[in-house]
Parts: C-alpha cells; sequence; structure tokens
C-alpha cells in the first residue's frame, strides 16, 4: 500500500511536471489584464521566440517588451516604484546584483512558480527571483590568428601564460570592461571571488600586454572578428558559439577545468499592473516550452529536461568543460557594498597599470 | 480688443502695451516654467544625498564633494577640453579658409558647393562614429588597404587625436557658415586694392580679409568650444575601446561604478557643465552682437568682385575641398552603408562573401525597431510642425521684446543646451513621473516631443528668429497704431510674412529631431521607440550589425530631410 501510494504521487508528480496546464481559471484572469510589460535587458532578437511563443499561446495577452540595458531597467524600476506608478509586471535582466538589490529593497513579488521543481536548487531564490538561464562565460578568438583555436588556452593557467607570452596577443587582447558594464563587473568580481590569485595575475598581465577594455561582447566580438583584437576573455560564452556558428573567422573556447555561468534573473515587480499575466509569463518562461525557445536563441536553458539547444545537464559537454553557475542569493550583493566596490576598483585600475 | 475697454478710462496706447506686455510675459512665464522643471530637477538633484525620491534624501554636498576629489572627473575634464580645443584648432582656419574660397573668389562649381560643403554637420555624431570604425578604424576597409601598400596603418582613431580630427573635420561647416555670412557682407575694395598693388593671394587673405572677420571667427570658435563640451556620440563611440572618458561619458560611467545609479553624481556633472558652458554661451552672444555690428560698417551695396584663382589655385581648392569631404562624408557614410550589407568584415574576410540583407529583414521584423522607424519618421514630420509652431509663439512672445521677459526668454532658451541630452532625458523622465498630471503623457511619444522640443528650443528658434527679423518693423508699428493688438498684429501682418521661411525651418528641424539620440534614452518606452536612442541603447549590447542598419535608415532619412529643406529654400544655419 505504502509503495502503491508513493507511485501515484510520483505518477501525479509527472502528469503535473511535464507541461503544467495553467489552470483555466488563471488563463482567463491574466486575458482580462490583456498585457503583461517586460522591463529586460535582454535583447528582444533573442527574446523573440520566447515573446512569440508565449503570445501564441496565450492569444490575447500582448508582450510588451522593454529593451532598456540592465542599468536602465533598474533605473525604471526605482523610479516607477517611488512615484507609485509601477509600470513593470516583470523584471528581467542579467545584471543579477541589481536583481537581488531589488528584491532586498522589497520591489519584487513573491510568487512560487509551477515550474519550481523542475528547477535546480540554486536557481530560485525566496519563492521570488528565478534564473531564467545558465550561460557560461567564455573566450573568444580570431580563426585567422589561432587557426583552429591552437594555442589557445584551456586552463587559467595556460590563459595567464598567453597573455605573458604570445606574440599574437600582444597588443591584440580585450576582455570586459568592470568600470562601464554590470555584466563585466559580475564577472571579474565572480572570478577575483572564486580564484583570486588567477585572476589578479591575469589582469596584470593583461594590462603588461596593453590590452583593451570594452563595455558590450558585442562590440568585442566586432572587434575580434575584424582582427583589430586576436583574442578576448570573460566574455558571454553562450553569444560568442551562436555568433561563431555564423562567422568562421570567430572561434569560442571554454576552460576545460571550470567555468562560471551568470543567468538572467527574471521576477514579479512589486505592485505590477498585471499581476495574472506576470505569473503566466514567468511559468511559461521557465516551462518546458518556454525554456526550448530560450535555448533556441542560444540562451542555454536552466532545465534538464529540454531537447532544443544547450541546457543545464549537457552544457559541460558543449562546451567542454564543468560550469559552474554564479549563485542566486545575497553573496551577490557583497560588491553592492560601496567601500567594497570601490575597493575593486582601484585594485583593477592598479592591476592594469592605469 | 481695444473697444472692450470703456472709453476714457484709459487711454488706447496704454492698453495696447499691456496686452501685449501681457500676453509676451503669458508664453514666457509657461516656456520658463517647462524648461525649469526639469533643469531645476537636476540643481536640486545634485544637492541631495542620494535619488530625489527616496525619504531618506537629505540636503548635502556630498556629491559635490565626490566629484570634486575624483581624479577620474579632472581627467574626464582635461580630455573634455583638450578635445574641444583640438576642434577649434582643426576646424577654424579649415571653415574660415573654405568660406574664404566659396566666398571671395572665383572657384568652380560654386553653386554646388555651397551646398555640398553643409553635409558633415547633418550626420550624427553616432552614425559618424560607428561609420569611421569600419572605414579607418584599426582594421578597416582604408585602413587595410593602407596597410597592404604601405606596410603599416598611419592612424589611430580610438586616439586623442584622432577624434579631435574626426570631431574638428565634421565641424568645419559650422565655422565655414559664420564666417562666410560675414565675408559675404565685406566690400571687396580693400582686397582688390591689395590684389592691384601686387599682393598674392594668401597675403590677401592673411592681411586684409582675416582682420576683417575675426570677430565673425571668433565667434565660431567660442560656438565650437559649446559643442565640443558637450560632445557626446564620437567619445562613447571611439573613446571605449582605449578609455577615453569625457564629461558626458564620465556620467554614463559613474552609473556602474556603484553598481546602482548615482544621481546625484550624475546631477553634480552635469551642474558642473553647465557652470562651464553658461559664461561661454554669454559670451558668444556678446560677440555675436559685436560681430553683426562690425559686418555692418562694410560698404553697402558694394558687390563683392570674385578674386580670380587662376588654374592651378582651381586644381588646389577643389582638391582640398574635395579631400576633406571624402575624409568627413564618403567614408564614414561608405562604412555605415558597407557594415549594413554584410555579416562581417575586417582582416582575411572577403567582403562579397558576407553580402546579407539579414539586418534589414531584423529592422521589419522586429517591433521595436520598426516602431523605432515609423515613430522617428513621425516625431520629425509631426513633431516639426508641432515645433515650428511652438517656437513661432515663443519667437513671437521675444520678437522685439526689449523688456525683463525679452531677457528672461535669453536665458531660459539657453539652459537646456547647456546640459547633456541624456541628463535632460534623465530629468523629463522624472518629471513624467513625478507630476501627476503628466502620467497619461509619460508613455506616448508626445513626452518625447516636449523632450526634443526644449533640446532643440536654441536652435530651432533662432530659425525662427532669424525669419522674423527680416519683416521691417514699419509693418507691425503700422498695425498697432490703427489699433491692432498683439495677437492680431502677429495672425494678420507678421505670421503670413513669414510663412515661406518657416516651411524651410520646418525642414531643418526635422532633421534635428531625426538625428538626435541622447535625449530619448531614458524616455522610450515599449512603443516609443526612435532610432537614435534605439542605437545607443544597442550599444550596450553591441549588436553592430542592427545599429548599422539603423544608422543607414538615420542617414537615408537626413538625406530626405536635407532635401526638402533645400527645395523648401531653408537658411541653413548653426
Amino acid at each position: 500500500m505504502i509503495k502503491m501510494s508513493a507511485f501515484a504521487a510520483s505518477t501525479a508528480m509527472v502528469i503535473l511536471g511535464g507541461a503544467v496546464p495553467a489552470l483555466a481559471q488563471d488563463v482567463a484572469a491574466a486575458t482580462k489584464e490583456g498585457a503583461v510589460s517586460i522591463y529586460t535587458a535582454t535583447d528582444i532578437s533573442q527574446a523573440e521566440t520566447l515573446v512569440k511563443a508565449f503570445e501564441a499561446k496565450y492569444p490575447g495577452i500582448e508582450v510588451k517588451y522593454n529593451d532598456l540595458g540592465t542599468n536602465g531597467t533598474y533605473n525604471r524600476a526605482i523610479s516607477e516604484y517611488a512615484a507609485g506608478q509601477v509600470g513593470a509586471d516583470i523584471i528581467w535582466t542579467s545584471g543579477m546584483d541589481q536583481e537581488l538589490k531589488l528584491y532586498n529593497d522589497g520591489l519584487l513579488q513573491e510568487y512560487k512558480s509551477t515550474q519550481l521543481k523542475d528547477l535546480p536548487d540554486w536557481a530560485a531564490y525566496q519563492n521570488t527571483v528565478y534564473a531564467s538561464t545558465i550561460e557560461p562565460v567564455g573566450m573568444m578568438y580570431n580563426t585567422i590568428a589561432f587557426p583552429d583555436g591552437k594555442g589557445i588556452p584551456k586552463t587559467r593557467a595556460e590563459l595567464l601564460t598567453l597573455l605573458q607570452s604570445d606574440q599574437r596577443v600582444k597588443g591584440k587582447v580585450a576582455t570586459f570592461d568592470p568600470e562601464k558594464s554590470g555584466a563585466g563587473f559580475l564577472f571579474a568580481t565572480n572570478e577575483a571571488r572564486t580564484s583570486p590569485d588567477s585572476f589578479w595575475a591575469v589582469s596584470k598581465a593583461f594590462g603588461a600586454s596593453n590590452g583593451k577594455t570594452y563595455s558590450s561582447s558585442g562590440a568585442m566580438k566586432e572587434s575580434v572578428i575584424s582582427g583589430e583584437n586576436a583574442f578576448a576573455y570573460n566574455i558571454i560564452g553562450s553569444y560568442a558559439i551562436d555568433w561563431a556558428k555564423a562567422n568562421k573567422t570567430l572561434g569560442v573556447a571554454f576552460f576545460s577545468d571550470n567555468n562560471a555561468a551568470f543567468s538572467r534573473l527574471i521576477a514579479i515587480a512589486n505592485g505590477a499592473p498585471h499581476p495574472e499575466a506576470a505569473k503566466l509569463f514567468i511559468d511559461f518562461a521557465l516551462s518546458k516550452e518556454g525554456q526550448e525557445s530560450l535555448a533556441a536563441k542560444g540562451l542555454p536553458s536552466v532545465r534538464s529536461d529540454t531537447s532544443t539547444g544547450m541546457n543545464a545537464k549537457n552544457l559541460a559537454d558543449a562546451i567542454g568543460g564543468p560550469v559552474t553557475p554564479i549563485k542566486v542569493d545575497e553573496g551577490l550583493l557583497e560588491y553592492m557594498g560601496q567601500t567594497k566596490r570601490v575597493k575593486f576598483m582601484n585594485d583593477w585600475r592598479a592591476a592594469l597599470g592605469k | 480688443m481695444a473697444d472692450h475697454i470703456p472709453a476714457g478710462k484709459m487711454p488706447a496706447f496704454v492698453a495696447q502695451r499691456q496686452d501685449a506686455a501681457l500676453t509676451r510675459g503669458a508664453i514666457i512665464g509657461a516656456l520658463f516654467l517647462i524648461v525649469m522643471m526639469p533643469v531645476g530637477l537636476i540643481i536640486y538633484q545634485s544637492l541631495l544625498s542620494e535619488a530625489f525620491f527616496y525619504k531618506s534624501a537629505k540636503l548635502a554636498l556630498d556629491a559635490y564633494a565626490f566629484i570634486l576629489t575624483d581624479p577620474a572627473f579632472y581627467e574626464a575634464l582635461y580630455t573634455t577640453v583638450i578635445i574641444a580645443a583640438g576642434m577649434v584648432a582643426v576646424a577654424v582656419p579649415l571653415g574660415g579658409v573654405l568660406a574664404f574660397l566659396l566666398t571671395r573668389t572665383d572657384i568652380r562649381f560654386k553653386r554646388a558647393l555651397e551646398i555640398l560643403v553643409l553635409v558633415p554637420m547633418f550626420i550624427s555624431s553616432i552614425v559618424l562614429g560607428f561609420g569611421y570604425t569600419v572605414a579607418v578604424g584599426p582594421t578597416g576597409a582604408v585602413s587595410l588597404a593602407v596597410r597592404h601598400v604601405i606596410g603599416f596603418v598611419p592612424w589611430n582613431i580610438y586616439s586623442l587625436p584622432g577624434i579631435i580630427v574626426i570631431a574638428g573635420l565634421s565641424h568645419v561647416p559650422h565655422v565655414y557658415l559664420y564666417v562666410s555670412a560675414t565675408m559675404r557682407n565685406l566690400p571687396s575694395d580693400l582686397e582688390e586694392a591689395a590684389r592691384t598693388t601686387g599682393a598674392g593671394l594668401l597675403r590677401v587673405l592673411t592681411d586684409v580679409t582675416l582682420p576683417m572677420v575675426l570677430p565673425g571667427m571668433i565667434f565660431a570658435a567660442a560656438l565650437l568650444l559649446l559643442l565640443g563640451l558637450e560632445m557626446f556620440g564620437l567619445p562613447l563611440v571611439l573613446g571605449d575601446p582605449n578609455g577615453i572618458l569625457v564629461l558626458t561619458t564620465y556620467i554614463y560611467k559613474l552609473t556602474t561604478l556603484f553598481g546602482v545609479p548615482t544621481y546625484q553624481l550624475m546631477a553634480v556633472v552635469a551642474v558642473l557643465l553647465v557652470l562651464i558652458t553658461l559664461p561661454l554661451i554669454w559670451v558668444q552672444r556678446r560677440l555675436l552682437r559685436n560681430a553683426r555690428r562690425y559686418a555692418a560698417l562694410g560698404g553697402k551695396g558694394n558687390r563683392a568682385t570674385p578674386l580670380n584663382l587662376g588654374r592651378r589655385g582651381q586644381i588646389l581648392a577643389l582638391g582640398a575641398i574635395a579631400l576633406w569631404l571624402v575624409i568627413s562624408v564618403v567614408l564614414p557614410i561608405g562604412g555605415i552603408i558597407l557594415r549594413a550589407f554584410v555579416d562581417a568584415w575586417g582582416e582575411g574576410i572577403d567582403l562579397t562573401q558576407h553580402f546579407t540583407l539579414a539586418h534589414f529583414k531584423a529592422l521589419a521584423d522586429v517591433p521595436s525597431l520598426y516602431h523605432g522607424i515609423i515613430n522617428t519618421i513621425l516625431i520629425g514630420v509631426f513633431g516639426g510642425i508641432a515645433a515650428v509652431f511652438l517656437y513661432l509663439v515663443i519667437g513671437l512672445a521675444g520678437h522685439r521684446n526689449q523688456g525683463f521677459s525679452g531677457t528672461l526668454l535669453d536665458y531660459t532658451v539657453l539652459l537646456p543646451r547647456a546640459l547633456p541630452g541624456l541628463v535632460v532625458g534623465l530629468a523629463f523622465f522624472w518629471v513624467f513621473l513625478f507630476v501627476p498630471a503628466l502620467h497619461a503623457v509619460r508613455t506616448t511619444l508626445i513626452s518625447i516631443f516636449i523632450a526634443y522640443a526644449v533640446v532643440g528650443l536654441s536652435y530651432g528658434l533662432r530659425l525662427i528668429q532669424a525669419n522674423l527679423m527680416q519683416i521691417a518693423p514699419e509693418l507691425e508699428e503700422a498695425a498697432r497704431t490703427t489699433g491692432a493688438t498683439a495677437l492680431r498684429t502677429w495672425r494678420d501682418v507678421v505670421i503670413p510674412l513669414t510663412r515661406p521661411g518657416l516651411a524651410g525651418a520646418w525642414a531643418l528641424i526635422m532633421i534635428i529631431f531625426i538625428r538626435e539620440y541622447a535625449t530619448g534614452v531614458y524616455l522610450m518606452s515599449s512603443g516609443t521607440e526612435v532610432i537614435g536612442s534605439l542605437m545607443v541603447s544597442l550599444l550596450q549590447t553591441g549588436a553592430m550589425d542592427i545599429i548599422a542598419a539603423l544608422a543607414f535608415v538615420s542617414i537615408i532619412l537626413t538625406a530626405l530631410g536635407l532635401f526638402l529643406a533645400l527645395k523648401l529654400g531653408a537658411r541653413i544655419n548653426e
């Protein structure tokens, strides 16, 4: 009997978990709201399939997509909240630390997603904030300078050697600028936290070889494809994988021992004008279908059961090295403290010899 | 109306003067309010300890203390001054020579050149930046060709000198406009006298013409300094890779420095920028008054006889102008067109293999992008019309207004111009957010239009004023003496007479609105995107191919606007 009920329970879970159909009355309430407004830092070109799939599944709910960048998203969220004029239903940003700060300041609304149990433990925080992607940090190189990727580092130690002694990257190496980009800051501080010795040694070597810093992965891609830079590291690897597919001059690489990965965090805004539609959207974005539509555009899924593109399970194989996601928790706020932040920036500048 | 006032109680002329003063006062007062809302908010924000909308915000000078002790601020300030001064050093001599050639000599193709030389000033500086990167960046098409021949690339546009030369060359038309206006009014007898006594062309230029147009050139230099201080697009694109910061991009960087936007610091930099630029504007206006006086000294009705350049002179002059146009128009626009139609460029890449229309397909497919294009056209065409109407009303209120409200108007107009567009846009975003009566327009195009109209105020108003000044005061006085109110005089006399000029002004304002980029960054939302601000926000993710396609569309729209302006007989000035 005990066995039976356990079986029954697990069957029920499988049915529920497979493709949890939203309850009819929830959909009706959301449709009545008619729209869901998203403030985000994700390019529409990458979210397009997700948005279209959502609109197709829930006709009558229009997605208002506001691509504002990380700072724009945060700025608008806090300003509107203070004015009592909240316009966002969903706040979906790659500024992980900013999303946590919004949570801390009470600007996000609790909602236990129906998809919760299909997400890894690290991907959900306080039943409010969810990781919607798992995007490994990686390296890009010019395939004319590095044919077949020969000489591209496999470990952080090799990266250091490359920067110190390879003539091909002398004055032709790029990295994300932690002073100008929130994502760049996140990557850099995460490295500084998890492998401080190699991070600072690499940064010094980067400065010594006259490296250039950029405020976006796209600008770095442009410079690597054109040959202006031969090599770039600490970039958004999932973007690079897609770019490299479209362009033979661009190669992408990851470490074989360990790679960090960041996530786009998604949550419902406190005071959202369309709360029901917002819930529907979060569930959809985290569902198998929603995650597959993101993965199709090169944003790997946090789930393990998707069959399009990369996901949490096959990511390590796909990039040839294990992945450690940046945890969604208070740790992200560590560098929001001004003294710590300023100290990091000063250390960074000193390492670069500025 | 005069007949509403009981006879005998008040002399008719007193009533008239009062009605004019009232109308004018009301208009100028309203404008003052509209401008002061964002400007006042910025000043107020600069004096607070954190964002003004937080209850814990207190009056404090901490933000000033931070900025004024931040080495990065002084570095940015220094770079800004160097760039502005360098720009003057490049553009003023070239603009002066250009004006001399086109107004005082018999240079060939004068008609066509008079229009062609203005083209660089209509290209938005953010478009310019991208164009140069693709054409003459470290691995740009031209750079690679040069390296193929001589083995290395002799320039680097991501450097301070690179930015200065590019900015300088693109501002030559501004100088040309002012100096040529002064030169046209000069009598040619002095130059002829010099020529007949055996002075060479260069000697005439330096010893005779130059001293006479010096006030005009100093004025142009002051204007350029101002434009240099406010420059945002070029340093944003070209300064980024090497970490070259100017004040306007320093504001941008302040945001990430602290992880969250530090509005008080942004506001402080904006206020400091105003403190630097306002005196400059004041000096510039004084100079303008003087410059006009100098020009008026010239003999009237004495038609200038053009100096003979000779065959060699013609070739040299035309060659130099052509070279300059190639550098400041063909290179950047060619770069944009190239990038818009290929998916890869640079070293070892055969461009013919990479031709694509995919970027334009994205413009048609992605809602925010096609909204951006449609909205930009709407704002240009209809916003332009509305702006002309607004500027006309304001222009009339200030027209021959010697009173207090006239002076107030002068300074009100200048304020928004002294602030970076990005910050004005942010302040307007707050005004629309925190003033309940304005909530309805916040997420509509109207909010962007209002911000644009305020940012373009000083330029647009000058266009209108140029038209108004052409009407002889006798006509207005005649109307007033026969008992017409101020409004009636404007409606029946002034406006009909200026109408032809207004069409040209509309086309020019349209161009200004189309190429604007910084103001809308914080204001636009889903459905109200505009091309310029889309480019700035796409820059954050680095979607260069989409940016190039948008820039291409922007160039086409600007070209159409310019064509229209010329058709409508616009009087182009800065």
